[in-house]
């Protein structure tokens, strides 16, 4: 369990890195969802399933949404992977930064450092997260009405910026 | 510090970077906002598991609604912008001065 979260975590850092490093935003959008999908993994090997669970879905879904937007606005002539010279420049700087502080901080790491710790202890018919988020309609149910008039507050504002030629930005 | 707690630093802090350098496309910054918000969002789901405090596992899933109101803000921008100025690209609307 331990190599498997290693290589999930290197795996969640390369991917950021794919996407700060300036690509052309398929390929950004590519890294992101390669982030997404080892922070599943990460997440599982913590024993969040339902938080796993909702993570892939709302990013796959977003993840969607941002190809069609790089298809239809944001498309190039010629899209810039990692292998050109200006990506791969920041790729290396940004990796020479994560290998800085790797070596900073690789005095007080220690072989059970990687094992992630289990679920809960006691025998429990529902795992923790999914009884965690269920509190959000008992007792968050204030926040969960604050966030469903942030979603429709959300919906006004898109409606308002994209009603009209020459509006908005 | 905990290679996760480094991990997930680390992610946060090269999307803070990725979004203040060079940036070509609107897109991409908007891109760099959304591998933030995902390293929050993992830091968060992490803390309440790790921790084993249930009720906070709450949390995370309100901070992914936010953080899709952002994300849909950002895109009608995005749409505002290339309607508007015709492209995406960042350095025409520093050109603009808008």
């Amino acid at each position: 369990m331990a190599y498997i979260m290693l290589t999930l975590l290197i795996g969640m850092v390369l991917g950021v890195i794919s996407v700060a490093s300036n690509p052309s935003p398929y390929f950004a959008a590519l890294g992101l969802v390669l982030v997404a999908g080892v922070g599943c993994g990460v997440l599982m090997g913590h024993g969040g399933s339902f938080l796993s669970l909702v993570l892939f879905l709302i990013y796959l879904g977003g993840m969607l949404v941002v190809f069609a937007y790089c298809a239809a606005l944001a498309a190039e002539p010629y899209p810039e992977a990692w292998g050109e010279w200006s990506v791969l420049g920041s790729v290396l700087g940004y990796l020479l930064l994560v290998f800085g502080g790797v070596s900073w901080f690789w005095g007080g790491w220690y072989e059970g450092a990687w094992v992630p710790v289990d679920e809960l202890i006691e025998f429990s018919v529902v795992a923790a997260d999914s009884g965690g988020v269920a509190l959000m309609y008992s007792l968050g149910g204030g926040l969960l009405v604050v966030s469903a008039w942030v979603l429709l507050l959300t919906l006004l504002v898109v409606l308002e910026l994209t009603r009209g030629l020459a509006r908005g930005a | 510090m905990t290679p996760t707690h480094f991990t997930i630093s680390s992610a946060f802090l090269l999307g803070l970077m990725g979004l203040a350098f060079h940036r070509t496309h609107l897109l991409s910054a908007l891109l760099c906002l959304e591998a933030m918000m995902l390293a929050l969002f993992i830091a968060l789901s992490l803390w309440s598991l790790q921790l084993d405090a249930t009720g906070y596992s709450t949390a995370p899933m309100l901070m992914l609604a936010f953080s899709a109101c952002e994300a849909s803000a950002g895109l009608a921008l995005l749409v505002a912008t290339a309607r508007t100025h015709g492209t995406d690209h960042l350095q025409n609307l520093n050109l603009l001065q808008c």
